[in-house]
């Protein structure tokens, strides 16, 4: 066979080109993402994460939806300064359930993947009314709108079905229930059974009373359950100081 | 029809072309209005009026698609139709698909900034655009690759010039990461939510190789395609080498792709993809270097054109930003660079000196060469481009400068501590030692939004003054044969 | 196997796109001839503006 390579082949053939275009930008994406998926060191053995209950999740919707992430990440680097003002840096684990990830990309404001617990609800509320009454020099917008409107929760269950279906392990039957009884302990198993979804996350609200008002649930009431719970899974008092050094 | 002064209108399919245009130059009015708003937001927050919908975290979305896909797209489809036609001699293979392209575009920017506004976003940077304008965007994107591929398959030239190279592999790279950053599932067909497929850290990978991919492809490859068609043509001389385009070409389409990772430095991902993706960063800087000496000593022999020319000066002045911006890119991949830089407003300085500097600039270059000679005349004023020119290189300049200034001192009040070991400063005293960085971001916006009315008004006013000589030689024409 | 042991696929990895990298510098630089042909691109777009005066004249 006379194998002869000319250039001029692609120069002359879109199609050929085409191919070797694209077999030359697949590579790098392939090499690097697909084994993040099948490495089982991509994803830290630890205790206590669990998926976001009902009301957690549409507290985290609105997250999303305000664009919080654009000014706050939530991925603690393992430097000395971030561990005192922040904690411990953060592992894959902990947002293993999080569709998408908000680890962002930029600090306008600090980073809240610990912020759970730090701050009381009336804090959280104040301050998401009305940044600049509680931190005078604060840049944030005022969300006075968070308190106003009664939180949609008509569609929690259509919510709880897609998050299942790409991988968070709501309950749906009595055996994954179970699943998740002994995985995550009964209290926390049945606010992640999906046809309890509604009654589950009304009473978390009216339970936790997060935004102070106890007339009716607002977006209020979800985004501070949310920020409330944020960082606070995992109890590193468990583990040694360089139990997770050999993950990264 | 005047067949004499439209020796292209029958041949080419410049309607389309005309249109992409016109419109990334609306976009990036638009654009870059909301983005000295947001800015503003950020140094004067009462700014914000107590508005959801032009609260800040909904309205930077905003800015970013219309400024990345409303000007800067509507400007590569524009120039790539133009390219595509007089490289190949021949008309694009079909004029409803081009408008088809057009609209679906245009439809594309618009629902994506109103769903911003109305809250619908899946929060990935640079691909917030929920579901349903997903889908839109996929159809619209192979039908521009089956257009621009079909139509170099007509070509009358054996050889395929390098700009379309260029222009194909961007197609050909967005189609691909668009495709596998935006699947997730719709919570129901009704709804625009939806949630991501990934989660953690394979999501944060797919998003940020798309992030900086965005760049490498849709922000760098394709305005190389610009670069290598229009710097030899407002030059009048041919490209400086075209064999070190070709080895530019398949060593920047090859590397791109490593290096997303590096915006993930220190953070959950595993140590090893970050590095793999610094190293590679790092040796990006040789063909992107390759490629701004190919465009720069295009001009050798002819410097003389720096001086007189006011739209060489904006394409060799994008060249140059293209040099910066690409060496301080590989230099802030550095694992101990990134450890000061991530999270602050450095980053920020760095893509705006790549997004305005180089994107920008080389846009408007292309533009002022391209549209006098889509209407058959001369642009209005020469002196408005002398002034846009100048403007937006001031407002470049005092963008970059700020955010260096801010993000550095973010950098290094956060991890400051005292001589007792605690920190030194509180987060929110690093907040207040931004505002005069913030004012002058703002400013150095308003500056270069300046120079974009200015450029929207000499464009206006060309368009006028070119649709009226071509009316002027129809009347003469016209009565010519009355008389004959 | 041993393509499955990224210990032998990383170095095998780099030098093939090593090489192929030496090989598209080799064509593209290597020959004179070559080298003109190539070069010869370079004027492609400007071929359609001595069409555009043609049609002018």
């Amino acid at each position: 066979m006379n194998f002869n390579f000319k250039h001029e082949w692609i120069e002359t053939n879109i199609g050929l080109m085409a191919v070797l275009t694209m077999l030359a930008i697949s590579v790098g994406g392939l090499v690097e993402i697909a084994p993040l998926f099948f490495i089982d060191k991509t994803i830290e053995k630890v205790d206590g994460v669990r998926p976001y209950t009902p009301l957690e999740q549409r507290g985290r919707d609105i997250y999303q939806r305000e664009g919080c992430y654009l000014c706050h990440s939530q991925m603690i680097r393992p430097f000395r300064d971030e561990k005192l003002r922040y904690g411990h840096y953060s592992l894959a684990a902990e947002s293993q359930y999080d569709h998408p990830f908000q680890w962002g990309s930029k600090r306008t404001g600090p980073d809240l993947a610990r912020v759970g617990g730090k701050y009381s609800n009336e804090w959280h509320v104040q301050h998401l009314i009305a940044p600049r009454s509680m931190v005078p020099e604060s840049v944030m917008p005022n969300f006075p709108w968070l308190l106003t409107t009664p939180l949609d929760i008509s569609d929690i269950t259509d919510r709880m079905m897609a998050l299942r279906k790409v991988g968070v392990p709501y309950s749906l039957t009595d055996a994954e229930y179970k699943a998740n009884v002994a995985r995550f302990g009964e209290t926390v198993a049945k606010q992640l059974h999906i046809p309890n979804a509604q009654q589950s996350l009304i009473e978390q609200a009216n339970f936790g009373n997060y935004d102070g008002d106890r007339s009716g649930i607002s977006e209020m009431d979800a985004l501070v359950a949310y920020l409330q719970v944020l960082g606070t899974m995992v109890d590193f008092n468990k583990y040694k100081d360089d139990a997770f050094v050999n993950d990264r | 029809m005047a067949v004499t002064t439209y020796s292209g209108a029958e041949q080419y399919n410049f309607e389309v072309v005309k249109k992409f245009g016109v419109m990334s130059i609306v976009w990036a009015m638009v654009g870059m209005f909301v983005g000295v708003y947001i800015a503003s937001e950020l140094a004067w927050p009462f700014l914000n009026f107590d508005s959801p919908y032009i609260s800040f975290g909904r309205f930077r979305p905003v800015h970013t698609t219309t400024v990345i896909f409303g000007f800067g797209g509507s400007a590569l489809f524009a120039t790539s139709y133009y390219v595509v036609q007089r490289t190949c001699q021949t008309r694009l293979i079909s004029d409803g698909m081009a408008s088809f392209t057009f609209w679906g575009w245009m439809a594309v920017i618009a629902l994506a900034d109103v769903s911003y506004m109305l809250g619908y976003t899946q929060s990935r940077e640079y691909a917030e655009m929920e579901w349903p304008i997903d889908i839109l965007i996929e159809i619209v994107w192979v039908t521009y690759l089956i257009l621009f591929v079909g139509t170099i398959m007509r070509r009358k030239q054996p050889h395929i010039y390098v700009a379309n190279w260029f222009y194909v592999s961007f197609i050909l790279a967005t189609a691909l990461l668009h495709t596998f950053n935006n699947l997730a599932v719709p919570i129901n067909l009704f709804s625009m939510k939806s949630y991501s497929l990934f989660s953690g850290v394979q999501d944060a990978m797919t998003q940020w190789w798309y992030g900086h991919n965005a760049v490498g492809f849709f922000l760098t490859a394709a305005f190389l395609g610009m670069m290598y068609y229009f710097v030899p043509k407002q030059a009048g001389r041919p490209i400086y080498s075209y064999r070190l385009s070709i080895v530019h070409f398949w060593a920047l389409s090859f590397m791109y792709m490593w290096v997303g990772a590096h915006h993930l430095h220190w953070t959950a991902l595993p140590d090893w993809t970050s590095s793999l993706a610094a190293a590679f960063s790092i040796l990006l800087l040789m063909p992107s270097w390759g490629g701004m000496i190919n465009g720069i000593m295009t001009l050798s022999g002819a410097w003389d054109k720096l001086r007189t020319d006011p739209i060489m000066r904006f394409m060799i002045v994008a060249l140059s930003f293209y040099g910066m911006s690409t060496f301080e890119g590989p230099m802030m991949s550095l694992k101990e660079v990134n450890a000061l830089s991530h999270y602050t407003d450095w980053t920020v300085g760095h893509v705006h000196s790549g997004a305005l500097g180089w994107v920008a600039m080389i846009s408007f270059g292309s533009l002022y060469h391209m549209m006098p000679k889509l209407w058959d005349t001369k642009m209005y004023s020469r002196k408005l481009i002398e002034w846009h020119f100048w403007l937006a290189t001031i407002g470049i300049v005092l963008y970059i400068v700020a955010m260096w200034i801010s993000g550095i001192t973010q950098g290094l009040m956060w991890r400051a501590f005292d001589q007792f070991g605690n920190l030194q400063y509180s987060f929110v005293e690093s907040v207040a030692a931004m505002h005069p960085f913030y004012a002058m971001r703002a400013i150095g916006g308003m500056f270069f939004l300046t120079g974009m009315l200015t450029m929207a008004f000499n464009m206006f006013m060309t368009i006028r003054q070119g649709k009226r000589e071509s009316a002027a030689l129809e009347a003469k024409l016209a009565s010519k044969l009355a008389h004959a | 196997m041993w393509f499955s042991k990224p210990e032998n696929t990383k170095p095998l990895g780099l030098v093939i796109f090593f090489v192929t990298f030496i090989g598209i510098v080799i064509y593209v630089y290597g020959s004179k001839k070559r080298s003109d042909q190539l070069e010869s691109y370079r004027n492609i777009p400007f071929i359609d503006d001595e069409e555009d005066t043609k049609d002018k004249q």
